[in-house]
């Protein structure tokens, strides 16, 4: 965990096609290579707030935002931002696992090929580095050419997580990545964020308080579209200072 | 009212069944110095088992309930409060016993002299650990404070006690086994205000979520 900034979120406000106001003034630092969760109850906003940070609402083209998210001195919701540029510097992982259909192999040198990496030999070191640094390696680097569908489920979302880590991002989003994974899977999952928070920052949404308790170092509490307490998440889980808080992670809510 | 919210209510009831039975003890002990009376000490030290059975089953109920609720903010400082001031309870409950035997000792012999700063200690050391528990019940900041401020109190009370049996003790040698039972006593009554004033600490904690103990200011 350090102290510099890789995100700073000032006067964020989101708006859902028909003026749905989605997220209200969020201010909001995100450190540097630590992990940052998102809590909140359903409906709350916080995917969509991270959402917000590789752009993945520009898919909708009524979608809007207000605001500023400064990326390493560049404001990322500036118009004429290059998106796969982005998004390949900050990552995203879903809830369900979505490998492509087609090799093992191939999942993780997708995006590689994409950025125009085309030798062999330097798809086959970048694509080993990825499955080693998502502690996948070990279980498929007999089967390769494999389908990516043959993998369990928590090992898809390895692959999945390798196949971001490839083209090496400074920042990955996880939206609830365990919520369709077993106890095992999950375990391993969370050992990997804690594991990638060396090398990337991450921001995670989760249901799940005892994850978010497990593995990050801040935690932000959303409701309504509103970031009521942001802090360490020591903190918050002991001793929050806002009575809302406090209800959410004593489960007292409403 | 949910579950984990009546087990929680449970968990306080025994902290405060707990906190009565020593605070009956340590009046009792002092009593029976007073007063001479053997059978009231021997009630103090036959007693001290119902304190020991709580003390366990407040660490048992405090672990099971850490284990299968996973209490957070608020909850998981009142089950980690719980469990520290149990630990301060048992220990002014084996003081209280240790008051109880020096005044099985002193009752075989001839009274030293009229006892005037020990009741007084006793008053002042049983209130603290009452209004520490009050403070528990309440989430009172400033009893829990007040009842810090009190230990010094205490302590000038112990100082002025030792230095009065030591000034008797040099005038006459045949007294030196009953005021050192003496002095012990008022050092048991200086250490159980000093529980007390822990208990308040905690209660600070459970109140604020700053730990406050080994330093010098209040919040």
């Amino acid at each position: 965990m350090t102290d510099k900034v890789e995100l700073e979120i000032k006067g964020l406000n989101f708006y859902y096609s028909g003026d749905i106001h989605a997220l209200k003034n969020i201010n909001l630092t995100i450190h540097n290579k630590s992990v940052t969760a998102l809590i909140g109850p359903s409906g709350c906003g916080k995917t969509t707030l991270l959402r917000c940070f590789n752009r993945m609402h520009d898919l909708y083209p009524k979608h809007r935002y207000e605001g500023e998210i400064m990326f390493q001195d560049s404001n990322l919701l500036a118009n004429g931002n290059d998106l796969i540029k982005l998004r390949s510097r900050i990552g995203m992982v879903f809830q369900r696992p979505t490998p492509f259909p087609m090799s093992i192999f191939d999942n993780v040198a997708y995006g590689l090929k994409l950025k125009g990496i085309k030798k062999k030999s330097d798809l086959a070191e970048r694509v080993e580095k990825a499955l080693k640094h998502a502690a996948l390696w070990d279980e498929v680097k007999n089967k390769l050419t494999a389908s990516a569908y043959d993998l369990s489920g928590g090992q898809q979302q390895r692959l999945v997580i390798a196949r971001a880590l490839a083209v090496e991002p400074e920042v990955l989003l996880f939206d609830e990545p365990t919520s369709a994974l077993d106890p095992i899977s999950t375990s391993k999952i969370e050992d990997l964020v804690m594991q990638l928070k060396k090398d990337i920052t991450i921001i995670i949404v989760t249901h799940n308080m005892q994850q978010a308790a497990r593995i990050s170092d801040w935690t932000g509490f959303l409701m309504l579209g509103e970031l009521i307490e942001f802090g360490t998440t020591e903190r918050i889980f002991t001793a929050p200072s806002e009575k809302l808080t406090e209800d959410y992670v004593t489960g007292r809510f409403g | 009212m949910a579950i984990f919210d009546e087990e929680l209510v449970r968990l306080n009831g025994l902290v405060l069944q707990m906190g009565s039975l020593v605070e009956m003890a340590i009046k009792n002990s002092v009593q029976s110095i007073v007063e001479r009376d053997n059978e009231l000490a021997r009630k103090v030290i036959d007693g001290d088992h119902q304190v020991n059975t709580l003390d366990i089953e407040i660490d048992e109920e405090s672990i099971r309930l850490i284990a299968l609720r996973q209490p957070k903010a608020g909850d998981l400082r009142l089950i980690t409060t719980a469990m520290k001031i149990t630990a301060d309870l048992e220990r002014m409950g084996d003081l209280a016993v240790n008051i109880a035997q020096r005044a099985i000792e002193l009752n075989k012999e001839p009274v030293l002299k009229e006892y005037i700063d020990i009741p007084r200690m006793r008053e002042i050391a049983q209130g603290m650990t009452r209004d520490a528990l009050d403070a528990f019940v309440k989430r009172d900041m400033k009893l829990a404070k007040d009842v810090i401020m009190r230990d010094d109190e205490i302590d000038d009370l112990k100082h002025k006690i030792l230095s009065e049996l030591l000034f008797l003790m040099t005038e006459n040698s045949s007294i030196i086994c009953r005021a050192m039972r003496v002095t012990f006593v008022a050092q048991y009554l200086e250490r159980i205000a000093d529980h007390a004033t822990n208990m308040a600490e905690m209660v600070l904690y459970l109140i604020e979520g700053k730990i406050i103990r080994h330093t010098s200011k209040l919040p």
